[in-house]
């Protein structure tokens, strides 16, 4: 087919340009180059749970546990035995995967309600082991002092780091969707007795591609952690799990965009939020509001038909594969 | 080079869904399995794919006893098939839905899909060439790009057949493919299963329409609450007094 490669390159050329677009206006103000990089980690964190989630039906509530991993991984390496945080990159990549894979293995062949209970759990475990870590993770205390990037000094540095790896992940992701393990996996997601009949073997594709979207929120986690130079027990918590998910659903889990939308959506209307505590009556409401207005999230949702009166109801209730998320 | 069914039993429960059948399956060949609702077809179908598990007998694949291998290995070792309800994604594009029977001849690693390596693209284009051939093939190429959900059951049959051909399977097992399909589709499809014979497939046939079987088939197995009844050629079939009395009923004389 002519032209699938630039297909391909879709989702990550837009991103791509509407941060050039952006960028010019932000670039002296540290306030908003702050916020974009956290937008960035935060759209790295949210595309895993699209590929988790909207992918693969897995709803995982521990995406920020397992950038808290990437995170404290990284920052243990840094801070305690002074290594290269590429040392901590590549331990922020593999260790998620390494605690997702077998997890995912062990339960995926349950419904999807007790896998999410599962990852629940392993986000309380996890939380616990951090604040009883000593000086190991710090502790009560957290680890402060990580390192800046020696290769990313400063804000607008960071903000394109992260915006490259957001544009990178996408597109290795959308290479995924667009093979034969993206067409497995979102058979498997529907019909595992089909995809067994594929010949796909459906826990071991489901854990791995499980362990790819956990490591994703590990990236994520390695870049938060040299962005704010600490990391504490209450940094990526349970809470901002439920944030991330939060985005994924609101932009529309199962596209490219989707994820990303939903992150900088969230991000930028807490920055306009009076206190900490009408945020979660604010996300409840935009939540249920996406639910009952496109339970496909705002560009999983085909607008067009939408509007030329519902005539098909019943296809609320299956997403349509992302191909092009919605951009086109 | 055969499928051999031995003497396979399969229970569910207190019901003896299948008793001490057996058939032998040669590639190239096609052979029928005619039987009322109930009877056992199915289930059949399911102890050869692994979906069921049989309580005894064996299933013998190419001189290799398959009895221990998991439904997915035994459509990796070459046994294709298709469901008597059709089991899809109707968001899916037909297209797709085909695609995604070409997963047991990935030889790419996640890695390389992950980076669409040059090997991994080429490995979907032929892919994507192949699809179009079999879209093609069961004049199925004007709704490539509709959604399963869109197409009358007898069109969805042939994409489910499409698929289990995209699988490149030595055996292929199809559950009533031809149930609510036109008469030219019909025709359409019975070419192409002695096409795929002639290519060397063993296609093993569930089918109630009878005359598309004495059309096709060397060779039909005929079930009865579970139990062989008889078989042999269609033309004997045909004439057994036992065969029309359960199958078509009294009346049907």
């Amino acid at each position: 087919m002519q032209g699938s490669r630039l297909k391909l390159l879709m989702p990550a050329l837009s991103v791509v340009v509407v941060i050039a677009v952006i960028s010019p206006f932000i670039f002296s103000s540290p306030f908003w180059l702050d916020n974009s990089v956290l937008v960035a980690i935060f759209s790295l964190m949210a595309l895993s749970v699209g590929m988790a989630y909207g992918q693969a039906g897995i709803l995982s509530i521990a995406p920020a546990a397992f950038a808290s991993v990437g995170a404290f991984a990284t920052s243990v390496v840094t801070t305690r035995y002074g290594l290269s945080p590429l040392i901590g990159l590549v331990l922020a990549l593999v260790l998620p995967m390494v605690l997702a894979y077998p997890m995912a293995r062990a339960i995926t062949r349950l419904s999807p309600l007790p896998l999410s209970i599962a990852t629940l759990l392993l986000s309380l475990v996890l939380e616990l082991a951090i604040r009883e870590g000593g000086d190991f993770t710090g502790g009560y205390i957290g680890l402060s002092g990580i390192p800046t990037l020696w290769f990313a000094p400063n804000l607008v540095s960071m903000h394109i780091l992260g915006w490259m790896l957001v544009a990178l992940v996408l597109i290795l992701y959308v290479n995924l969707t667009n093979s034969a393990i993206g067409r497995a996996v979102r058979t498997a997601r529907h019909d595992p007795l089909r995809a067994t009949a594929d010949g796909v073997h459906v826990p071991s594709l489901l854990a791995v591609y499980f362990a790819l979207s956990a490591s994703v929120a590990g990236l994520a986690g390695w870049l938060y952690a040299h962005h704010l130079t600490y990391m504490g027990p209450d940094s990526l918590t349970m809470h901002v799990s439920i944030k991330i998910m939060l985005m994924a659903v609101i932009g529309g889990a199962s596209t490219f965009l989707g994820p990303i939308l939903g992150a900088a959506f969230l991000t930028l209307i807490t920055l306009y939020l009076p206190a900490a505590e009408t945020q979660g009556m604010i996300f409840g409401a935009v939540l249920i509001v996406v639910l009952l207005v496109a339970p496909n999230g705002v560009l999983g949702t085909d607008w067009r038909t939408f509007f030329n009166g519902k005539k098909r109801k019943s296809d609320v209730a299956r997403v349509q594969p992302a191909v092009g998320g919605g951009a086109a | 080079m055969t499928i051999e069914v031995k003497d396979v039993t399969v229970r569910f429960g207190g019901v003896t869904a299948l008793k001490d059948a057996s058939l032998t399956l040669d590639r190239g060949k096609i052979l029928a399995v005619v039987g009322p609702n109930g009877s056992g077809k199915s289930t059949l179908f399911n102890a050869i794919t692994g979906m069921a598990k049989p309580a005894a007998g064996t299933v013998i694949v190419d001189d290799k006893r398959i009895d221990d291998l998991p439904a997915y290995k035994r459509i990796a070792w070459g046994v294709a098939r298709t469901f008597q309800t059709p089991r899809f994604d109707p968001k899916v594009t037909v297209e797709e839905a085909v695609l995604c029977g070409f997963f047991r001849l990935r030889r790419t690693s996640t890695m390389a899909s992950l980076l669409r390596t040059p090997n991994a693209a080429a490995e979907e284009k032929r892919f994507r060439d192949r699809c179009d051939e079999i879209l093609d093939d069961l004049k199925l190429s004007e709704f490539r790009s509709q959604q399963m959900s869109e197409l009358p059951m007898g069109r969805v049959r042939l994409v489910e057949v499409a698929r289990a051909v995209a699988n490149e399977p030595k055996y292929i097992l199809l559950d009533e493919p031809a149930a609510g399909l036109a008469v030219d589709e019909q025709l359409m499809l019975s070419h192409e299963m002695r096409r795929l014979a002639e290519r060397g497939v063993g296609v093993l046939l569930v089918e109630h329409n009878f005359n598309l079987i004495r059309e096709l088939a060397e060779h039909v197995v005929v079930l009865k609450e579970g139990s062989m009844l008889l078989e042999g050629t269609p033309e004997t079939i045909a004439k057994n007094q036992a065969f029309i009395e359960t199958y078509l009923g009294s009346t049907g004389r």
